[in-house]
This record gives C-alpha cells, sequence and structure tokens, in this order.
C-alpha cells in the first residue's frame, strides 16, 4: 500500500520538478533518492503492515511486499547503472523517470491486487507508461514503430483481459478474487471461458506464445535503455498478478483440471519459440529479447506447479532474471555495435565487465552457484510437484541447454575471440564498474545463499 | 570466541581474493605481507581458540553459520566444529602453513607469477581449513574439493613445461578416482541416515545393527576416498610425480595440508569405522603395504624431491595403519610430528636446490656441510626425527603406531619394523651424499654456493626446534610422560574401541622401542661407512636393485593395465561411436534447430496484421484444447 502511494506522489512531484530543474544531474539525483526512499517506505510496511483500501480490493501481504522489494530494489540498481543512459532518449529527462515511478505504482497495485478491477488498472497503468517510453526516441523511427505496434496489439489483448474479467463477474457476481467459490463439482462453462479469456489476455502481458509476437519488435525497437526495464521488472509484475490471480481464485482442484493443461502448452510453446529463435539472431540485443521470452517460459512453468514453491520460485526468478539481464542491459548500453562481433575481445579490454556481464549469462543459463540456477531450480520443482507433468520439465532441461549456445556464444565471443571490442571506454566509469561487480556479487550471492531472499516468506 | 571460528578461514581466502585479484598491481612486499598475515592471524585465532579448549568446561558444539542447502527431508546446514581433533589439525595447518609461506615470500621472491602463487597458497590454506572445520561430510567435501583443485593449480605452477602439466594432471585425476568413491559413499550415507552432520550420522550408524554390509560399503567409499587423498596404494604414484611444483608447495602438500585430509577424514569417521571392523582391517594392510613399498622405492632414487616424496607416502602409510589398528589418536599425533620433520626436510630441500641453482640429483650434491651450515643441522633433525632416534618427535609417534599394531598383531609390527629401518638407510643415505664427500657438481655451481636468506633459515630453525621436542606431548606413560596430546584427543575418541593401550602393554613396548631404536641407529652408521666417502659413477644395478631404480615398474604397470587398455577402447569409440553416433546426433540436433530456428524467424515479419492473426489463431486452438480436448 504504502509503495503505491510513494510511488504514484513520488512521480508527480517528479514532473513538475522537470518544469523547474535544469540539471540532468539533479534530476537523476532526485530519482535515484527516491527509489532508494520507496524501498524503505515499502520495507516499513514489512514489519508495520497498514490498513487495506479502498473497500478491500487492494490488500499488500508479506509476499506482495516482498516482490516490490525486489522490483524496487532491482530498479534501484537499474537506475544507478543506467540512469545516465536515460539523458540519451531526449529532453524530457524528469518525465521518463516519472513514467518509471507510474509503471512501479501499477506493479504495487499488480502484487497486492484482491479485485479483478484492480488487475485491470494495474495492467494499464503498468502497459500505458511503456507504449511512451517504447516511443521516447521520437526522432527514432523504429522507436516510433514498437510504440504504435505494441500500442496496437496491447489494446487488442486487453479487450481479450476485460472479457474475461466480464464473463467471471457474470457468472460468479462479484470481482473479488477471494469470493468467487468456483469449488465444488464441474465448471460453469461461462467460467472456463472467462479463465481462457484471462489466460489470453495475461500471456500476452508477459510475452508468452503465441501471443508473443510483439515482444522481439517491440524489445528490439525501443530504446536499449527502456527494454532493459521492460524486459525485467515489468514482465516479472505480470507474473506475479499472473500467480496471485491463479493461485487464489483458480486454485480448486475441479478447475485447475481445466486450465493446467493449457497453460502447460502454453509453457512449452513459449520455451520453445523463445530458444529456438534466440539462437539465430546475430544482434545481441535481439537475442536478449527473444531469451526473456524463453525465460518467460521458465516463469509460467510456475503457474503450472501453484503452491508455495511456485511463490518460492516466482519471487527467486523475478529477483535472479531481472538482476542478470539488467546486468546484462548495462553492459550492451554502452557498445557501440549490437552485433556479437561487437563484442569480440571484451575479456581483455575491459576485464571486469566482460567478467561481471559472463556471470549475468551464467545466471540466464541457470548455472549452478548463480541465481539462475536456484531460480530455475524452485520452478521446475514445483511444476514437477504437479503430477504428470515430467514431460514439460525435461523439455525445459532441454530448452535451458539450447539456451547454452546463444548465451555461452557471447562469452566466447568475449574471452576466446581476437577483435577490438566496440565499446564506449568514456561511459564506463569506475562507479560503474564497482556497481556492475556489486550487482554480480549479488547475482551470486543469491545463487549460493537463496535465503536472502525467501527467508522473507512468511 | 567459538562463535568467530569463521574469521579462521575467513582470513586465508581474503587473502587469496586481494593477492590473486590485484596480483598484477601489488608490490612483491604487500603481496608477501598479505599472504603470510593472513595465515598468521588465523594461527593466532586457532591458537586462542586452543587455549580456551584447554579450559576444563570446554565442549564441541557445532556453530551455525546458515543454511547451505534444504531439500525435502535432507538438510544440510553449513555448520562448522571446533572440537579437539580439529583443533590439532588447525594448529598444524596455519602453524607450518605460515612457515612455510614465510620460506615462500623468499624462495620465490624472483618468481613473475609472485602474486598468482600466493593467491594459490592462500587458497589452499583456506581449503583445508574449510575441510577440517565443517561440521558435516558436504563441507568436509567441499575443503576436499578445494584442496585437490590448489594441488593441480600448484603442481602446474610452472604451466610453460609441458611434463609438469601432466604431472598436475595426474595428481588430479588420481584424486578424481578417490573423490567419485567418497562422493558414492555420501550418497549411501545420505540415503541411509538422511543426513551428513558428523553427529547426527554418528549416532544413527549403531542402528544399522553390527557386521552390516551396508556400514562396510560406506566405510569402503570413503576409504577409496582417502587413499587417493593421502596417496596409498594403489592411488599413490601422483605424489612423487607432485614435487613438479615450487618446493614449498611439496612442503604444503606434504605436511600441512592435502595427504593428511585422508587420514583427518578416517579419524574424523572412526565411529564408522570402528563398526566396521573388516574395512580396519583393509586400512591396516593397505598402509602398511604403502609404507614397506614405498619405503623400498626410496632406497634407490636419486632425485632429492622424490626420496622425499616416497618417504612422504611410506609415512602416510603407517598413519593408515595406526588408523587400522584403531589406535586414532597415535595416528593424529604422527601427523604432527610428521607435519614438522617433513616440512623441514622439503623445506631444507629447498635450500639445497636454491643453493644449487636448481640441480635436484644427489649424485652431484655432496659437501655441502660447510657452505649451508644452518641448512645441514637442521636436516639432520629431520632426518634424526624421521629415522625415529629418541628424543626425536619421530620416534614417539612411530612407537605408538608400532606398538600398537604389535598388540594387535606382532607379524604387522615386524614389517612396520623393517619398513622402519628402511626409512632410516634411504634418509641417511640422502642425507651423507647431499652433505658429507666431496662437492660433486660443476665448477660454476661450487661458486654460487651460500646459504640461504633469513626468512629461509628461520622457519627451518623453528621446525627444527619442533621436530626435536614436538613429540614430547605424546610421550606414554610408561616413558614416565603424561600423554598429554592422547589425553587433549581423548574426547573425541573416547567412543572408539582401543582408545588407549592397555596399561600391561608398557613392558613389551618399552622393550619394543629399544629394539627398534638400537637397530636404526645401526643402520645410520652402516650408512655412513657405505655412502660418506660416496664417488660418482657406478654401474646401472640389477636384479631387485634394477625393480628398485624403477619404481617396482608400478607406473609402467598402470600404464599398461588400465591406460593404454583406455586409450585404445577411447580410441575405438572415439572413431567408431563417438564421430558417426553422438557427434551426428548432436550435430544433427544443433542443425535442426538451426533449422527450425531460421523458419520460426520468418514468422516474426514485423506486420502487425499478421502478428494479431497468430493470436487469434493461438487463442482458438487453446478454447478448442480448453473446450473438448479436457474432459
Amino acid at each position: 500500500m504504502n509503495e503505491i502511494v510513494f510511488t504514484a506522489v513520488f512521480g508527480v512531484f517528479l514532473l513538475f520538478s522537470g518544469l523547474f530543474i535544469r540539471s540532468k544531474n539533479a534530476i537523476r539525483f532526485i530519482a535515484i533518492t527516491g527509489m532508494g526512499l520507496a524501498f524503505l517506505v515499502n520495507g516499513w510496511e514489512y514489519f508495520h503492515p497498514g490498513n487495506d483500501w479502498p473497500g478491500g480490493m487492494i490488500h499488500a501481504d508479506h509476499v506482495s511486499i516482498l516482490f516490490n522489494a525486489i522490483a524496487l530494489g532491482c530498479t534501484l540498481v537499474y537506475f544507478l547503472l543506467s540512469g545516465k543512459d536515460f539523458e540519451q532518449l531526449g529532453e524530457h529527462l524528469a518525465e521518463y523517470f516519472a513514467l518509471v515511478y507510474f509503471i512501479l505504482c501499477g506493479v504495487g497495485i499488480a502484487s497486492s491486487f484482491t479485485s479483478l478491477l484492480m488487475l485491470f488498472l494495474a495492467i494499464e497503468i503498468i502497459s500505458i507508461p511503456q507504449y511512451i517510453l517504447a516511443g521516447s526516441q521520437k526522432s527514432n523511427l523504429k522507436s516510433n514503430e514498437a510504440s504504435l505496434k505494441y500500442f496496437l496489439m496491447g489494446a487488442f489483448s486487453t479487450g481479450f483481459l476485460l472479457m474475461g474479467i466480464a464473463l467471471l463477474y457474470g457468472s460468479t457476481g462479484t470481482f473479488h478474487i477471494g469470493e468467487m467459490n468456483l469449488g465444488g463439482s464441474g465448471i460453469d462453462p461461462l467460467v472456463l471461458t472467462g479463465i481462457l479469456f484471462l489466460i489470453v489476455g495475461l500471456t500476452f502481458k508477459v510475452g508468452g506464445a503465441p501471443f508473443h509476437f510483439w515482444t522481439p519488435d517491440v524489445y528490439d525497437g525501443a530504446p536499449s535503455v527502456v527494454t532493459s526495464f521492460m524486459a525485467t521488472v515489468v514482465k516479472a509484475a505480470g507474473f506475479i498478478a499472473f500467480l496471485r490471480l491463479f493461485s487464489i481464485a483458480f486454485s480448486a482442484d475441479n478447475i485447475t483440471a481445466h486450465w493446467t493443461l493449457v497453460i502447460a502448452l502454453i509453457a512449452a510453446a513459449t520455451l520453445l519459440v523463445g530458444n529456438f529463435t534466440a539462437v539465430f539472431q546475430v544482434s545481441v540485443k535481439r537475442m536478449l529479447a527473444y531469451s526473456s521470452i524463453s525465460q518467460a517460459g521458465f516463469m509460467i512453468l510456475a503457474l503450472v506447479g501453484l503452491g508455495t514453491l511456485a511463490w518460492d520460485g516466482i519471487l527467486l526468478y523475478a529477483a535472479a532474471y531481472s538482476l542478470a539481464t539488467i546486468g546484462a542491459f548495462a553492459v550492451l548500453i554502452r557498445m557501440e555495435d549490437y552485433t556479437y562481433e561487437g563484442y569480440r575481445g571484451l575479456g581483455k579490454k575491459q576485464p571486469l565487465v566482460a567478467l561481471a556481464n559472463t556471470v549475468f549469462l551464467l545466471s540466464l543459463t541457470g548455472i549452478p552457484a548463480t541465481a539462475g540456477f536456484m531460480a530455475k531450480y524452485f520452478v521446475l520443482s514445483s511444476a514437477l510437484q504437479r503430477g504428470g507433468m515430467l514431460w514439460l520439465v525435461i523439455l525445459a532441461l532441454c530448452c535451458a541447454a539450447v539456451s547454452a549456445y546463444y548465451y555461452f556464444r557471447l562469452i566466447w565471443a568475449m574471452y576466446f575471440q581476437e577483435g577490438e571490442p566496440a565499446i564506449l571506454p568514456d561511459r564506463i566509469t569506475p562507479a560503474f564498474k564497482g556497481l556492475l561487480i556489486f550487482t554480480a556479487l549479488l547475482v551470486v550471492a543469491i545463487g549460493v545463499y537463496p535465503g536472502l531472499v525467501l527467508n522473507w516468506l512468511p | 570466541m567459538v562463535h568467530f571460528v569463521w574469521l579462521v578461514p575467513l582470513l586465508p581466502l581474503l587473502g587469496f581474493l586481494i593477492t590473486g585479484i590485484w596480483r598484477n598491481r601489488l608490490s612483491k612486499t604487500a603481496i608477501a605481507l598479505t599472504g603470510c598475515g593472513t595465515v598468521l592471524g588465523s594461527f593466532v585465532a586457532s591458537c586462542i581458540l586452543f587455549f580456551q579448549a584447554l579450559s576444563p568446561g570446554f565442549r564441541s558444539t557445532p556453530v551455525h553459520l546458515f543454511d547451505f542447502i534444504s531439500a525435502g527431508p535432507l538438510r544440510i546446514p553449513f555448520d562448522f566444529q571446533v572440537d579437539q581433533l580439529t583443533l590439532v589439525f588447525l594448529l598444524i595447518i596455519t602453524g607450518v602453513g605460515f612457515l612455510i609461506h614465510l620460506y615462500s615470500a623468499s624462495y620465490m621472491w624472483s618468481d613473475a607469477g609472485y602474486g598468482r602463487y600466493f593467491s594459490y597458497l592462500n587458497l589452499f590454506v583456506f581449503s583445508m581449513l574449510l575441510l577440517v572445520l565443517g561440521a558435516n561430510y558436504v563441507i568436509l567435501f567441499m575443503g576436499w574439493e578445494g584442496v585437490g583443485l590448489c594441488s593441480y593449480l600448484l603442481i602446474g605452477f610452472w604451466y610453460d613445461r609441458d611434463d609438469f602439466n601432466k604431472a598436475a594432471k595426474k595428481a588430479f585425476i588420481m584424486n578424481r578416482i578417490g573423490d567419485l568413491g567418497f562422493l558414492i559413499g555420501l550418497f549411501l550415507m545420505i540415503s541411509r541416515f538422511s543426513s551428513v552432520s558428523f553427529g547426527e550420522v554418528f549416532s544413527r550408524a549403531p542402528s544399522l545393527g553390527p557386521h552390516s554390509g551396508v556400514m562396510v560399503a560406506i566405510t569402503l567409499l570413503l576409504l577409496v576416498g582417502a587413499v587417493g587423498k593421502s596417496a596409498q596404494i594403489p592411488l599413490y604414484t601422483w605424489l612423487p610425480d607432485a614435487m613438479a611444483g615450487p618446493t614449498p608447495v611439496s612442503a604444503l602438500i606434504h605436511a600441512a595440508t592435502m595427504v593428511t585430509a585422508g587420514i583427518y577424514m578416517i579419524a574424523r569417521s572412526h565411529v564408522l569405522y570402528s563398526l566396521a571392523p573388516a574395512t580396519l582391517t583393509v586400512v591396516a594392510v593397505i598402509g602398511l603395504a604403502t609404507a614397506i613399498l614405498a619405503a623400498s622405492i626410496a632406497l634407490k632414487q636419486n632425485d632429492i624431491k622424490k626420496i622425499l616424496a616416497y618417504s612422504t607416502v611410506s609415512q602416510l602409510g603407517y598413519m593408515f595403519l595406526g588408523l587400522g589398528v584403531g589406535v586414532f589418536g597415535a595416528s593424529v599425533f604422527h601427523v604432527m610430528t610428521h607435519a614438522f620433520f617433513k616440512a623441514l626436510l622439503f623445506l631444507g630441500a629447498g635450500s639445497v636446490i636454491h643453493a644449487l641453482g636448481g640441480e635436484q640429483d644427489i649424485r652431484k650434491m655432496g659437501g655441502l656441510r660447510r657452505k649451508l651450515p644452518v641448512t645441514y643441522w637442521t636436516f639432520l633433525v629431520a632426518c634424526l626425527a624421521i629415522s625415529g632416534i629418541p628424543p626425536f618427535s619421530g620416534f614417539f609417534s612411530k612407537d605408538a603406531i608400532l606398538g600398537a599394531a604389535y598388540q594387535e598383531q606382532p607379524l604387522l609390527y615386524f614389517i612396520g619394523l623393517a619398513g622402519a629401518l628402511m626409512t632410516a638407510f634411504y634418509m641417511f643415505r640422502l642425507f651423507f651424499l647431499t652433505f658429507h664427500g666431496e662437492f660433486r657438481g660443476s665448477e660454476e655451481s661450487a661458486q654460487h654456493l651460500h646459504e640461504s636468506p633469513p626468512a629461509m633459515t628461520i622457519p627451518l630453525i623453528l621446525l627444527a626446534v619442533l621436530s626435536l621436542i614436538g613429540g614430547w606431548v605424546g610421550i606414554p606413560a610408561f616413558l614416565g610422560g603424561r600423554d598429554l596430546l592422547g589425553n587433549f584427543l581423548a574426547p573425541v575418541f573416547s567412543n572408539g574401541p582401543a582408545a588407549s593401550l592397555p596399561a600391561a602393554a608398557g613392558n613389551t613396548d618399552l622393550i619394543l622401542m629399544v629394539v627398534a631404536a638400537v637397530l636404526s641407529i645401526a643402520v645410520i652408521f652402516w650408512t655412513r661407512g657405505l655412502y660418506r666417502r660416496y664417488r660418482q659413477g657406478g654401474t646401472p644395478g640389477r636384479g631387485l636393485v634394477r625393480l628398485l631404480e624403477h619404481k617396482w615398474y608400478v607406473d609402467e604397470l598402470y600404464d599398461f593395465l588400465f591406460t593404454r587398455p583406455l586409450g585404445r577402447l577411447s580410441d575405438w569409440l572415439e572413431s567408431r561411436v563417438e564421430s558417426p553416433v553422438i557427434d551426428g546426433a548432436v550435430n544433427g540436433m544443433g542443425r535442426m534447430v538451426q533449422w527450425g530456428s531460421r523458419q520460426v524467424r520468418l514468422v516474426q515479419s514485423g506486420q502487425v496484421g499478421l502478428y494479431i492473426f497468430g493470436m487469434v489463431a493461438g487463442a482458438i486452438i487453446l478454447f478448442l484444447i480448453g473446450f473438448f480436448l479436457i474432459k
């Protein structure tokens, strides 16, 4: 609750401060400080639970607050690593930061809604600033195209979402996800249709197949610094909302029987599409876009599992995947050439940067002793707990092996290929290097000791 | 203070990170100070812990640091445990380790990889500390693997020499064979006791009942690990080759770390081994066989470090013998005294090699007594200690083991005694050839002969003092001593079967001791007569001598029995199975993925209309599945 209010108010404050403050450094400083404050304000609520309002449509429990903390923490790291790159977007620096704050407000709602109306609101609050951010480089045609495509298809999928909510309301007479009482025997066709519509709408938002088509084009077209945020914190928030909705409202046995296979098939399709297409990319940015689809496929596995392991898994995944991707993008933004060739010889030229980048890529692959391994371990074991899903887990493992191909190719380019890396050396400051190493250490720390995240769960 | 035990391994770890990361930035002085200082800090911390443990109210409890793994019913906490056994090892590792660091600071001064060397050295100490501090088998195993890795890195430290790389690989592979046994034993343990913590495993072990086949299996598998790590038959051949690394590294591997890990592990698991008497017999037989085989090989070697390496293998055999006959405390005692005199021998050898500019062949030495006085005298102390001459340290520890062996089976004693006499022979052959007689090297190297600098001689002197008096903490009662070490370790081994010898054994033991000492002294004088006036030359030996010179052809035998058949098998697999079948499948799969990738990519055309069509089609399929496929 605190997080929602704070980010909304601070976003507005930042918007107006842009009118009066000319100094870019000052604005960046305000934005970073605000994110730190938001983290603290949100943390405060963990120890001092507040009231629910309005009318019980939002309830922030410990899981919500923990996820908010992960989202805010990752955004803080993101601001620190890439905050300076916002200046490449255009003149209105304060507004870009403000939009990120608005997105985080939506993230806060997505992690704590109890009403389908709030879910819809959360998704829209998250989406609309993204449409703007994707098109923030006004003079860049690709950026404009990305924004428009995202908006068109996003609007289309919102239709599915709304239709699903309407059908569920029509069938149960309530928006409250805790009071739908779908348990019992059999399933109302109206409810099933509603659930399937919701699945379609939410799968679109998290970029799962076959509703993923927007992802590569938008992630590739949008300015890299924006993609970095869209592909991580925002995507994870979508999953939290997804999992929250399904584990509270649709977890009765007679209901899960009807949607588990659908979700499992979506997971399988997402894993296959994401991995297969990532293999053949020449541009690292596009590879990361496709890999974000395949990572989404893993997160969908948590939905197959439900249960406490699934929550462990999705939270770990949110932290692991966001940190690693933000780090990998922070390096990418500093490259002049986004292709694999551009990374050649980075290991010699910038050993620390290359080392941190290697840690991020290892974590994305899921190599033990990195956070990515633990995250994959938890989501896979949660899926295994649901009987009959062995095939899916095996498929996921094979896909993880395929993913090693395109992640390791980058490591190979950095260390084993001779060449002059196309990196912008004046943007590699000691502070940046330090932060990058810190982020990499965080990734390793969570991988060695996942309790760092999980011990906060009740 | 016990709660700050994590400081002990943390310091060398920090040293490893600092000297490793900034190996090219820091000055050599800074690297040496960090490398030695961190180990010295650990030593001080260990001493504080040790004095705490002397106070009467001391009880060892695991110190919980954090939860490491928790999967289903299995919980593996990251715990440290400080008891008397751990403390003895802590003092050996950090104390002797520090002296070796100090010595290295000077010995390696002119080497280009100074920072790298010290970072590996610190990592080595860290791994070994982790190994002895862990309160469960998994942490022990982490340290176990750590020392394996470090030994590989250090043996192959001069990686531009191909034969050194081969020696490093040999050590690593031999260790891997042992580690596999250890791992399987560990899994068996988890499946039977659903725990790996020492306390829980030991308290649950008796529930398997007497003569349990599982217990024999677990202990035998752990033994495989120990045999690999502690260089026993049949996995001992890596240790003599391990001298490819810098000489102080050999001292570290042979004395303070690494090879004692196997002894530690078995001593730590004495509860399990006591429940499996069959395994204990195997331990004793392996130990004795190794002791005698390695000693016989050492008789005819000419490389100074190789002789010392075989003597380590042989001494480790005695420790295994002690474990096998159930006197765990005596084995730990011998680990300690051996750490002193073996570190001294290797560092002394290093000093000799240093003075001769890299010469290691004892036939080309001689007459170094006057040129290297400190090295000479300290080396003499070490030789007397290892040969078991009273009152030097080796005398007490070796006789504690041999005395117990006699109680078990007099034959064990006599074979062991034969090995001890061989030890006296080859050590003094080495000693007289190196330090007495005429100098047999080239004119040029004679010019350069010089005593080593104080940073190298001070550790030698300290270790010589320890080699002399180190045994006095274990003087048995029948010699008027109080067996301080035995009493100190008693709480750990109190539930073992033969924690201490029966008191009535005193007289027999006294006789045995006198016999051993007198015979050893006689052998030394005989050796003196043989080698004091040695001149270069001589023909290659025949018969038994030739067999000994070629180390019983064990390397060749392994080559014939395992390496070459394996090589042929893998050649066959490579040409017949690997390339056509496996490679074909893998590459085919890869090509299929690439082909699929190209096709799927085409769908991503950038047309919004097509995308929306795809989404609608997808939604329809999902609806069909949702409504018609699932009933």
